[in-house]
């Protein structure tokens, strides 16, 4: 399902209209520096890589006008772009299981609503259980309810299929489950 | 909608009904899948854990404000402009060397020295309570600040401003150029042509009136609106809706203000109150129910607070007074 707002954008954009970009880039810039910001854990180099990263998208804008939705596209090409930053400055040999390791989300107790739909979550210190969850489970949690994206989008971004996708957001609402029941009968 | 074998949570998260039951969507899927736990004890976990995944975590925002955002952008804004200059010599760019290059510039635009592009120096306008400011912008565009508002542009590019308040704008159109003027608040963007309209960007949201020429909104949800004059919009971008819109909204009740007068049609005195404490920054309570209902209509002045009152004494039969900065309204029968 097309984008209609994204298609207004790319129309102006393929005419090198920077107004159009400043549009594009006010809308991603706030989400994707928090994503970059959760996954460094330094503002320097997520500014930078940013930078570096919307100068990237602008000069290769092209290969906006194919895409269906924008920010799945902007997510997965800017987490690529961080992660080969961050293992250069490592000097981590370039593995797949690495990027795992380099990708530790935390979440902190102010980031979490008071209000939470579901009863389970509800608990104050839902955030440090969270942060007990394996790095694979966080990272697919924060895609799919901090930033809002889709299954689908999240198996592109995380670079595995939607089954895997699929099955370590599942996962990780189980373990949460668990680790809830687990701290209220420690309560109790 | 039971036809099937329910037994792994995908098999749940597929089905539209439960979904409908586990967000309370839709009352004849609540209650039969009520009903189908209480006739599948066994499930129940299983189906707690796919509500579960339905219903997710809610997370607070915690992204970088707007002014950072523009910031960062006024200095990639620059690198483009800069590299489209120097890309007559066919470089095949480095990217990762704009780390080095990107951070000094962010260090210098901050200290406001210079820039690739010349001196990107802020220039501020703000207004206290009780204030309206009139200003000439650098392109001929005239600017009327209402109290209590700023206004903000960079030095080398003044036809694009920030706003925080209420301003009407009278916006030069450019013949020769066609360039834009584009107003920029937390909520949405405005895209003008030679136009003259009222932006408002109190209580959260921003809203745009139109008196003459066009313009376009681009709200922060991605959307955009053309406007026509006489065209009311109001769009709150922490709520992600459009809060109100109108057509044909008369003139004088949005724009009364820049002659230094706020006018009344027929509201509530807690209303036209709630208008004087924002315009004068004062606070106000009611002794009593009755006058906070009483109906005002007239004009009052926006640069004097004591014949503001006293208006509206005399207007509604009401005592008014000032202590400190808070008003006491009682209705003028009792004493």
């Amino acid at each position: 399902m097309k984008n209609l707002s994204d298609e207004f954008v790319w129309k102006a954009l393929k005419e090198g209209d920077l107004k159009a970009f400043s549009i594009l880039y006010k809308t991603y810039h706030p989400r994707l520096y928090n994503y970059g910001l959760k996954i460094s854990g330094n503002i320097p180099i997520t500014e930078d890589t940013l930078q570096d990263f919307f100068l990237y998208v602008y000069e290769h804008r092209e290969n906006l006008s194919d895409l269906d939705s924008i920010a799945p596209y902007l997510f997965s090409s800017y987490r690529r772009h961080l992660l080969r930053t961050l293992k250069k400055r490592s000097k981590i040999i370039s593995f797949d299981e690495m990027n795992v390791k380099i990708i530790d989300i935390q979440f902190t107790p102010e980031e979490i609503m008071t209000h939470q739909e579901s009863e389970t979550f509800k608990d104050k210190n839902i955030s440090i259980l969270l942060n007990k969850l394996p790095n694979r489970q966080k990272e697919a949690i924060y895609l799919k309810y901090y930033s809002g994206l889709n299954t689908n989008d999240i198996a592109n971004i995380m670079e595995v299929n939607y089954q895997s996708a699929a099955n370590t957001i599942h996962k990780a609402i189980k373990n949460l489950r668990q680790e809830v029941s687990i701290l209220q009968l420690l309560n109790s | 909608m039971a036809k099937k074998n329910y037994n792994t949570t995908e098999d749940f998260l597929l089905d539209e009904s439960f979904n409908n039951w586990s967000k309370e969507n839709r009352l004849t899927d609540v209650d039969f899948w009520d009903e189908w736990i209480a006739y599948n004890p066994n499930k129940k976990e299983v189906m707690n854990e796919a509500k579960d995944i339905i219903l997710g975590l809610q997370f607070k925002n915690s992204e970088p404000c707007e002014e950072k955002t523009n910031a960062d952008w006024v200095v990639l804004e620059s690198i483009i402009k800069a590299k489209k200059i120097e890309n007559q010599k066919k470089q095949a760019p480095n990217y990762f060397r704009f780390i080095g290059i990107a951070a000094s510039i962010l260090l210098l635009v901050s200290l406001g020295i210079y820039t690739l592009t010349g001196n990107p120096i802020k220039v501020v306008y703000k207004t206290a309570f009780g204030e309206v400011l009139n200003l000439k912008l650098k392109d001929g565009s005239s600017v009327t600040l209402n109290s209590n508002s700023s206004i903000y542009y960079y030095e080398n590019d003044n036809r694009k401003v920030w706003l925080t308040g209420e301003a009407f704008f009278e916006v030069d159109k450019k013949e020769t150029t066609n360039a834009k003027f584009w107003v920029i608040t937390d909520d949405l963007n405005i895209e003008v042509y030679g136009t003259s309209f009222n932006v408002d960007t109190k209580y959260e949201k921003t809203a745009v009136f139109l008196e003459e020429g066009r313009i376009w909104l681009a709200l922060k949800n991605g959307t955009t609106k053309k406007m026509i004059p006489g065209n009311y919009l109001s769009y709150s971008a922490k709520e992600n809706r459009v809060l109100d819109e109108k057509n044909n909204l008369k003139s004088h009740l949005k724009t009364s203000w820049k002659d230094g007068s706020i006018i009344f049609e027929k509201l509530f005195l807690k209303d036209a109150i709630k208008k004087i404490e924002e315009t004068y920054g004062v606070k106000s309570v009611f002794k009593d129910e009755e006058s906070k209902y009483k109906i005002i209509t007239g004009a009052v002045p926006i640069t004097n607070l004591d014949i503001c009152l006293k208006a509206i004494e005399k207007s509604v039969s009401v005592r008014i007074e000032k202590i400190n900065n808070q008003l006491i309204i009682k209705n003028r029968t009792e004493n």
